[in-house]
């Protein structure tokens, strides 16, 4: 009888405190921020700016990487404007700066290199690190390949863009060869 | 393997490969002026230095030339008189002796001109060395240096076609021409291509005159080999192949200008301007 009471005396607050810890974790998951559902490009960016206001905000990479692939699947010049209109409605919403909803912007869609930013002049800053700038470049140049060309049918402006990244090239060799023979 | 060979195919290669090299292609373009300020890469006496390197390469060329056309008689006389295969024969070893001869003074007169080249080719070198680090190394960032390259034409202007550098195969001397040519109406061009253009010319006149220095130090060799080889009286393919080498890219065709493909087919669509590009 006594164990019996015991018994019944523990399990009332376990069963209190077990509540309450289920309670505690049911307010703290995590949203399941899971990727856009659909084909078309403007429900998806619906979908995904569902999921960025209700918590899913540290997936913002992810997300607008699923918006490309979207958009590949139906690429048109318009696209540009969607994403542009994206950006800026997450520069509005807080999840991006002003800088940083440029930068994906114009990393994608834009024919200049975000890999050239630099306030300094080029023999004292670009040259002893241009392996690295080479390489940002290249790299942007993949991502320009899929914004403008595979998302947005800008062949001028990817063609530009490949233009210009050998043009660089070239005259960031002279002019470094010509400020290390300073 | 004969070591006299050896040294007359590395003298002969390294010129090859000096004046191969320097081969450059330009497609001279006209581009809209652009606004904003003026890069200063050409000046009069950038200008002046290219003018003397197309004319002391002239004189190079027409000096090899006379001696070249004669090669090609005698190699054809040897040919014909199936010398090959018969060197000990001796009106075989006459005409091989008189074909070396003839081969010693090309590399004469190469080895004569070379240091003309060199000085001149040093000159433009130096000129748009100091241009390059003061208009483009100092006061631009990597930044400006994009702008500029992209112009800051009207929306929508054509671009300036690309200006890449590689073998063209033309002549020296009008290279040389046709580099002074474009940058002695640099007034009317635009800075994107004179960048790319002083780049260009720059990086050409380096390699030239790293190779036109190794080249003179190979000859110098080379000339006393063949001169230790005339008691022998021996043709060589190599030797053949020399000659035919530099004379098909000093006096080979010229305007083969690199074919660069053209971007894909698209349509022509309204560009979209974001607010967020910069």
């Amino acid at each position: 009888m006594n164990i019996r009471q015991t018994i019944v005396q523990l399990a009332g607050p376990a069963t209190v405190i077990a509540i309450g810890v289920i309670l505690a974790s049911c307010a703290t998951t995590p949203p399941p921020c899971n990727g856009p559902t659909t084909t078309n490009l403007n429900a998806a960016i619906d979908q995904v700016q569902t999921s960025l206001a209700n918590g899913c905000e540290a997936e913002f990479d992810r997300y607008f990487d699923d918006l490309l692939t979207i958009a590949e699947g139906d690429p048109k010049p318009e696209n540009k404007r969607a994403f542009s209109e994206f950006l800026v409605w997450s520069n509005d919403q807080g999840l991006l700066s002003r800088r940083q909803a440029e930068r994906y912007y114009n990393r994608y869609f834009n024919v200049k290199f975000m890999a050239l930013e630099g306030d300094f002049n080029n023999c004292s800053h670009t040259c002893p690190r241009r392996d690295k700038v080479y390489r940002d470049m290249e790299r942007e140049l993949n991502a320009k390949e899929r914004g403008l060309l595979k998302v947005s049918l800008d062949n001028d402006g990817y063609y530009r863009a490949n233009e210009l990244y050998q043009e660089v090239e070239l005259v960031l060799e002279a002019t470094c060869t010509a400020c290390a023979a300073k | 393997m004969n070591p006299k060979l050896d040294q007359m195919r590395a003298v002969a290669l390294t010129a090859i490969t000096a004046l191969l090299t320097a081969g450059t292609a330009l497609g001279a373009t006209v581009a809209a002026k652009p606004s904003g300020p003026t890069i200063r890469l050409f000046p009069t006496t950038v200008i002046e230095d290219l003018r003397l390197t197309s004319t002391v390469a002239q004189e190079m060329e027409t000096g090899l030339q006379e001696v070249i056309g004669r090669l090609d008689q005698q190699q054809q006389l040897y040919t014909e008189s199936k010398c090959e295969g018969a060197e000990d024969d001796p009106g075989c070893q006459r005409m091989a002796k008189a074909l070396g001869a003839t081969y010693l003074e090309m590399l004469g007169i190469m080895e004569e001109r070379l240091p003309d080249m060199e000085h001149t080719v040093n000159n433009t070198r130096l000129s748009l060395e100091k241009r390059l680090r003061s208009e483009l190394g100092n006061k631009m960032t990597p930044w400006m240096l994009q702008e500029t390259l992209l112009g800051n034409g009207p929306e929508g202007a054509p671009t300036p076609a690309p200006k890449l550098r590689g073998r063209s195969g033309m002549r020296l001397s009008e290279r040389f021409k046709q580099y002074y040519q474009l940058v002695s109406t640099s007034g009317s061009r635009s800075d994107q291509s004179l960048a790319v253009l002083a780049a260009d010319v720059y990086l050409d006149m380096e390699e030239t005159s790293l190779l036109i220095a190794r080249t003179r130090e190979e000859i110098a060799r080379a000339t006393l080999m063949e001169q230790l080889n005339q008691s022998f009286g021996i043709v060589t393919p190599e030797m053949m192949e020399v000659v035919g080498g530099v004379k098909s890219i000093l006096f080979g065709e010229t305007g083969s200008d690199i074919q660069i493909a053209g971007p894909p087919p698209g349509q022509i669509q309204q560009a979209y301007r974001s607010p967020l590009e910069n």
